[in-house]
């Protein structure tokens, strides 16, 4: 299995994974793939399609605590009292322009969870979602808001109107 | 907007989700007042998962890897070390598993369950492994032992530890192996209720967290399999997809050259044979013919079935001369009778009649000599048609009764008994049709799997 080992380089930096992170990831898949020998017909090419899913499971993960983040400061920005500084007003409307720029079903469902405060359940109740999908779609929305304040899009935009 | 902007690393340590939950919170909160510096230390750390296989960031990755090689090869020696260590401890565990797998078999089938719970010894991961592989083999001949090789794994999984199994996602993935196996044998054995219950446990398991891709993609490949016999083809195609999908991930194309196979098969039961034979032949580009030659006759000798079934059995016969060598390596009986009965098929849909009489004949004598009572039925019809196509009615006659008496004398199936019996009397009254016959035909096959079958006479 040495003779893998370039490739398996070459994905972790493609994937950029942290040096200390790929022990984990190695280790895992290697021990799967001893255990797993005999039902694995073509090691090396497991062992390369096992690394890549779990470096995008890693990368999931990663993104996942970011979305948490980003939802839980804007719940923050919206939970804020009635008569707000104007540096609360700004943080509003920024949230309001951001949210315009999302497809229609994210901009209705975050608008719900943001301006009322509706849990994932009664997001599920009111939008028509099955309650075990809820979750699925409130965090695709997440992203999508999250990749919107993080990329150049809003970069450029922001800086032009500056 | 705040004027304290985070660090270039606070940032970068934030799009790796790497700060505490409050400062996490903070970044986000500036960078949701729309802070156009920070925004653009930010567009270039993300990355969208997508990304990741366009050709130039692959180039980037190569130049990557070797500038920062040192760090990356001092890990992957490490790991590559450890796990050598490991394989060398596995293979002796697995040598000592093949040792109580024969200990546990010579013991009375009563007192195994009892063994497994009792003693220490037992609890061995290789050997649950060895005994949902041994419940799957016998699941081809002895359906009753699958079912309880199935039990005692699915009894051992339970009874071993995340740490004996070498974390919790293997100990899950093999628990829900241990119930899928259990489901087919009983599937096998036609027992869909028992089926269903092992499946849903199994299910069950494969929801409840991350298990390995290979666990999760068998336990679906053996669903697929249980909602096709149940007649829920739409379920399992879509299943045979998700297989599908975990096999390329995998880069087991010899495993997804399989489940192409599967898929096929479905197509077939649903009257689609056009799509059974376009992956056929996809899956015929995927798997090795040196690797798992078997595989490669079984894709082959259903693609010659498909083209006889659709009327092209000039292609068949081509493809069945390409073939023929494959199915004499291959040399098992069953497998050259098998063979035989295409030969002899292929000849009656090129009008060669008497070929095929001849071949159908062998056939027939063949599976009575192996005992197998079902295959010589289905034989038995197919040189009945060649008789009714020449109007030789008495030979007809003939064969039903051979027929039904050899099949009793070796199964107790009712309603085949009573197909049988049917074909029989319409063969008295000269009213065995072609008609009839593939009616009784398609019926055996479907009662070779379910004893409960009935046979409703329509013809």
């Amino acid at each position: 299995m040495r003779k893998v080992q370039p490739r398996l380089k070459t994905l972790f930096a493609r994937y950029r994974i942290p040096s200390q992170d790929t022990e984990d990831i190695l280790q895992q898949a290697l021990l799967a793939l001893v255990y797993q020998r005999p039902s694995i017909r073509d090691p090396e090419a497991w062992l390369v399609g096992t690394i890549r899913n779990k470096c995008l499971l890693y990368w999931r993960d990663q993104r996942r605590k970011l979305y948490e983040a980003v939802d839980a400061a804007v719940l923050e920005v919206m939970a804020e009292p009635t008569a707000p500084a104007q540096e609360g007003v700004d943080l509003r409307r920024d949230l309001e322009n951001l949210l315009e720029r999302l497809p229609e079903r994210c901009r209705s469902l975050l608008a719900l969870r943001y301006r009322q405060g509706y849990e994932p359940p009664e997001l599920a109740k009111r939008l028509g979602y099955s309650p075990s999908s809820i979750s699925k779609i409130t965090t695709r929305c997440l992203a999508a808001l999250t990749r919107h304040m993080v990329t150049a899009g809003i970069c450029t935009k922001k800086a032009e109107h500056d | 907007m705040t004027e304290d902007h985070p660090s270039p690393e606070a940032l970068e340590r934030f799009i790796l989700g790497q700060l505490s939950p409050l400062e996490m919170r903070d970044v986000a909160r500036h960078l949701l007042s729309g802070c156009p510096e920070c925004q653009c230390v930010t567009s270039t750390l993300w990355e969208p998962e997508d990304v990741f296989d366009e050709p130039e960031l692959i180039l980037e990755a190569e130049c990557a890897a070797e500038a920062t090689g040192d760090e990356y090869d001092e890990v992957l020696d490490r790991v590559f070390g450890k796990a050598a260590a490991v394989e060398a401890r596995v293979a002796e565990q697995k040598e000592s598993a093949d040792r109580l797998f024969e200990e546990l078999m010579q013991v009375p089938a009563s007192r195994r369950h009892l063994l497994l719970s009792n003693s220490h010894r037992f609890r061995d991961r290789l050997l649950c492994e060895r005994l949902i592989e041994e419940a799957h083999e016998a699941g081809f001949e002895e359906p009753r032992l699958a079912v309880e090789l199935a039990q005692l794994a699915v009894s051992l999984a339970a009874r071993l530890t995340a740490e004996e199994c070498g974390g919790q996602e293997f100990l899950h993935g093999l628990q829900a192996r241990a119930r899928a196996q259990l489901g087919n044998a009983f599937r096998v054995n036609a027992d869909f209720a028992r089926a269903e219950e092992s499946f849903v446990a199994a299910e069950a398991l494969l929801n409840e967290g991350r298990l390995p891709l290979l666990d999760k993609a068998k336990v679906l490949s053996l669903l697929a399999t249980l909602r096709k016999e149940q007649g829920r083809l739409a379920e399992s195609l879509q299943l045979c997809d998700r297989v599908a999908i975990l096999y390329r991930k995998l880069g087991q194309w010899g495993l997804l050259g399989r489940t192409l196979i599967q898929k096929g098969f479905a197509f077939a039961e649903a009257g689609d044979i056009e799509s059974e034979m376009k992956l056929l032949r996809q899956a015929l580009d995927l798997i090795d013919p040196e690797a798992d030659p078997r595989l490669f006759l079984t894709a082959r000798h259903n693609l010659i079935h498909a083209l006889h079934d659709s009327g092209r059995s000039r292609e068949a016969f081509a493809l069945l001369f390409h073939t023929r060598p494959l199915y004499l390596k291959m040399g098992d009986r069953v497998n050259l009778l098998r063979l035989r009965w295409l030969e002899g098929l292929v000849a009656f849909g090129l009008n060669r009649v008497e070929q095929a009489e001849v071949a159908f004949r062998e056939i027939r004598e063949g599976f009575i000599e192996l005992g197998l009572p079902y295959e010589a039925a289905l034989a038995a019809l197919d040189l009945a048609g060649v008789h009714i196509s020449r109007g030789r009615n008495a030979e007809v006659l003939q064969l039903a009764e051979e027929t039904l008496a050899i099949f009793q004398a070796h199964n107790s199936h009712q309603g085949a008994l009573a197909a049988l019996l049917a074909f029989s009397s319409a063969a008295k009254m000269d009213q065995a049709g072609m008609g009839l016959v593939k009616e009784i035909s398609s019926f055996l096959k479907r009662a070779s799997k379910n004893p409960d079958l009935r046979f409703t006479y329509t013809s």
